[in-house]
């Protein structure tokens, strides 16, 4: 592999991952920026959880270069294990321990002293919006109180890169905008994070560049913007034009001068409507 | 509405028969357990050489009459006869549930028509051996001592069932009448039971010393050892499996992944396992005898130091054989179905659930393949036969090696299914 831009936190050249005569990545190239947050798009099968596995060293390439930080996955993995963060997808918790317990464990398993650990879990606590029930078992946790934990517990360590895997599955709006801003903070730290999910809306909210995989392959890369005008210029002209309230003398003034225009008011989406009504207060009574 | 029924049941039926698990244990399982029973009773092979009972033999005379007792002896189908020397201290040891002892002076009774002596050495922990010697060695002796002592035991065997003095004469006349009429009526491989504690061993001139279990030399002390131990072990299997399982369950949700994407993962995992199944072991263990020490007063603190060292062997093979289950199943109903049915029948097989002394020799030896086996004979050597840390060193040995050898199969399952990257 070259020598990898000091500026890039991930690096991939050609990279191919085949199991038996199947190919689930097939010649990836991909670099992602130190501080970026990339959305990693692509329907099911295209690869995203392959090469995600691949860049955080549990899987090895069949071929191809990867460097995570500088190093190989393969030979470095015990040195990059300290440096990236997974959020998977799953619950990856311990029903029978309590929040503080589970994410202790999990930081001295990353090696965290004992004065790194009570501060890194307090602060974790306080991030995920559990610290009044810190003491409390995962088990009577409802699922958005358990995504958050489950977030938090892999940046106990402060990685310098993490890979978000549906960090959002399954949870109310309000919790849902808790993460948002959680994530929104790690970017604002310089945080590189590579994040996976299909709600779209929330790769154009938290992420600069967008990744779309296919069978294997880069099909599309670029800013959301990139890839919006991309796709709807070959659509055909769309705009928005702000003209604040005078609408109807703007819509006027455009068909005078044989512009075609159309009037759409803007109204708030369902989910507008829905925090709008409930509020964005955390709500964390157990599922029922 | 039957049309419903049979859909519902051709559905269970197609689930069932796609259920490995399911399949093995109903119908693998009650084939192997029926055959170990039937094994360890020795009613399958044709029988053959089934519960011999060993007796061990010592002639300090060595007339000619001892000669022929020994030859008598050998002659019963169901005794393995050994000659040994210093018979007392092995049957204390429990090398064999009885020993013969011929002192000097024997042969010169028999001459005389006097009544013989002989001395029986008993282990009393092994109560069904007993009976089956007894009910074997009562003709051989009544050949062996001659008929005066025959006669003498018939009229006081009458005597204390109160026949009336006349049928009683009656009897002694048709024996001197017919003196071989006794010959075989004990029958040679009889195992009706035969009590020596009353005045049967008197008259045959048998002096019976019940030399191994100490102090704690009950039948409910024997029982209980061997109780508590065999369930223990069979248990503690069990339990060590399902800690095993946790393996499989962190596999399940997730959890597992993320240690191993720690820098610290790799052999601690395994290690961490291994040292959380042996302490959940030992706990185990430890309830199991302080309970049996107090409800069957098995002398759990007469060799602390074996028991302890002993458990801790047994803890060892036993967390060894659960992480290597563990990591050879792919899911938790894998592990549940073959650890059923290895458990049960290493159990069967290594005498948790009976003595392995009353099945045949050949089953013994199979029994040894299994932990529990080596587990059982330690318990038992410490429990009841009072042995300290080198008279169970072979056990502990047996049982270490076979810690190490499964817990190298843990490791190595371990490396393959979670250590690879390709």
């Amino acid at each position: 592999m070259p020598p990898m831009d000091s500026d890039s936190a991930i690096e991939i050249r050609d990279l191919v991952k085949s199991f038996g005569a199947a190919r689930a990545v097939a010649g990836l190239s991909l670099t992602v920026r130190r501080g970026e947050s990339l959305g990693f798009l692509g329907p099911n099968g295209a690869g995203k959880t392959t090469t995600i596995r691949i860049l955080s060293t549990l899987m090895a390439p069949t071929s191809g270069s990867v460097s995570v930080l500088g190093l190989d996955p393969v030979r470095g993995s015990a040195e990059l294990r300290g440096r990236i963060g997974v959020v998977p997808q799953e619950i990856a918790l311990y029903d029978g321990l309590t929040a503080r317990e589970n994410l202790e464990f999990f930081g001295r398993m990353h090696g965290l002293d004992r004065a790194r650990l009570q501060e890194s879990v307090g602060r974790a606590l306080d991030e995920a919006g559990l610290a009044d029930r810190a003491g409390d078992r995962v088990e009577t946790y409802s699922g958005g109180m358990k995504r958050r934990l489950n977030i938090v517990a892999a940046l106990l360590h402060a990685p310098e890169l993490v890979f978000l895997d549906e960090p959002t599955v399954g949870i109310d709006p309000q919790s849902r905008n808790h993460v948002f801003e959680l994530v929104d903070r790690l970017r604002a730290a310089g945080t590189t994070l590579v994040y996976t999910t299909h709600q779209l809306g929330e790769v154009e909210r938290l992420c600069d560049r967008i990744v779309i995989l296919d069978r294997g392959r880069t099909i599309a890369e670029g800013s959301f913007e990139g890839l919006r005008r991309r796709v709807g210029g070959a659509r055909g002209g769309r705009g928005r034009l702000e003209v604040g309230a005078r609408a109807d003398e703007a819509l006027a003034a455009l068909r005078a001068a044989g512009i075609e225009a159309r009037f759409d008011e803007e109204l708030p989406d369902l989910e507008q409507v829905f925090l709008t009504l409930t509020g964005h207060a955390l709500r964390d009574e157990a599922d029922g | 509405m039957i049309r419903a029924a049979l859909t519902v049941a051709a559905k269970d039926l197609r689930l069932f028969v796609r259920d490995k698990v399911a399949l093995l244990m109903s119908f693998a399982l009650p084939i192997v357990l029926a055959t170990v029973f039937g094994a360890a009773m020795g009613s399958v092979f044709g029988g053959g050489d089934a519960n011999r009972i060993e007796l061990l033999f010592e002639d300090l005379d060595g007339s000619p009459a001892s000669k022929a007792l020994l030859v008598e002896l050998q002659a019963q189908k169901a005794l393995q006869v050994e000659v040994r020397a210093d018979v007392r201290s092995r049957v204390e040891r429990g090398s064999a549930p009885a020993a013969i002892l011929v002192p000097a002076g024997f042969g010169e009774d028999v001459a005389a028509g006097r009544k013989p002596r002989l001395v029986l050495y008993r282990d009393p922990g092994k109560e069904i051996e007993q009976q089956i010697l007894a009910g074997n060695l009562v003709p051989v002796l009544m050949r062996a001592t001659g008929p005066a002592v025959a006669k003498e035991m018939m009229k006081r065997g009458m005597e204390a069932m109160g026949f009336p003095a006349g049928m009683r004469e009656m009897a002694e006349s048709m024996f001197d009448a017919q003196p071989k009429a006794h010959d075989g009526a004990a029958a040679t491989n009889s195992k009706n039971p035969f009590d020596f504690d009353g005045e049967g061993a008197s008259a045959l001139g048998l002096q019976v010393e019940d030399v191994a279990g100490g102090s704690n030399s009950s039948q409910k002390s024997a029982g209980g050892s061997h109780a508590i131990a065999g369930i223990a072990v069979m248990m503690l299997l069990f339990g060590l499996t399902a800690c095993g399982g946790t393996i499989l369950e962190e596999e399940e949700s997730g959890t597992l992944q993320r240690v191993r994407l720690t820098p610290n993962a790799g052999a601690s995992i395994l290690v961490g396992k291994m040292l959380f199944t042996v302490a959940v072991g030992l706990s185990q263990l430890v309830l199991l005898f302080v309970y049996g020490g107090l409800v069957f007063g098995v002398p759990v603190l007469a060799e602390p130091l074996a028991l302890f060292v002993h458990s801790v062997a047994v803890a060892c093979a036993a967390a060894g054989f659960g992480l290597c289950l563990a990591v050879l199943c792919r899911t938790r109903k894998q592990l549940e179905g073959l650890s059923t049915l290895l458990i049960l029948t290493m159990s069967a097989l290594g005498g948790s659930w009976f003595p392995l002394a009353i099945v045949p020799e050949w089953f013994r030896t199979i029994g040894h393949f299994t932990l529990n086996a080596w587990a059982m004979d330690g318990y038992q050597g410490i429990l009841w036969y009072g042995k300290g840390l080198s008279g169970i060193a072979l056990d502990v040995l047996v049982l270490l090696a076979i810690a190490v050898a499964t817990g190298w199969f843990a490791w190595a399952g371990w490396k393959r299914r979670f250590e690879r990257t390709d």
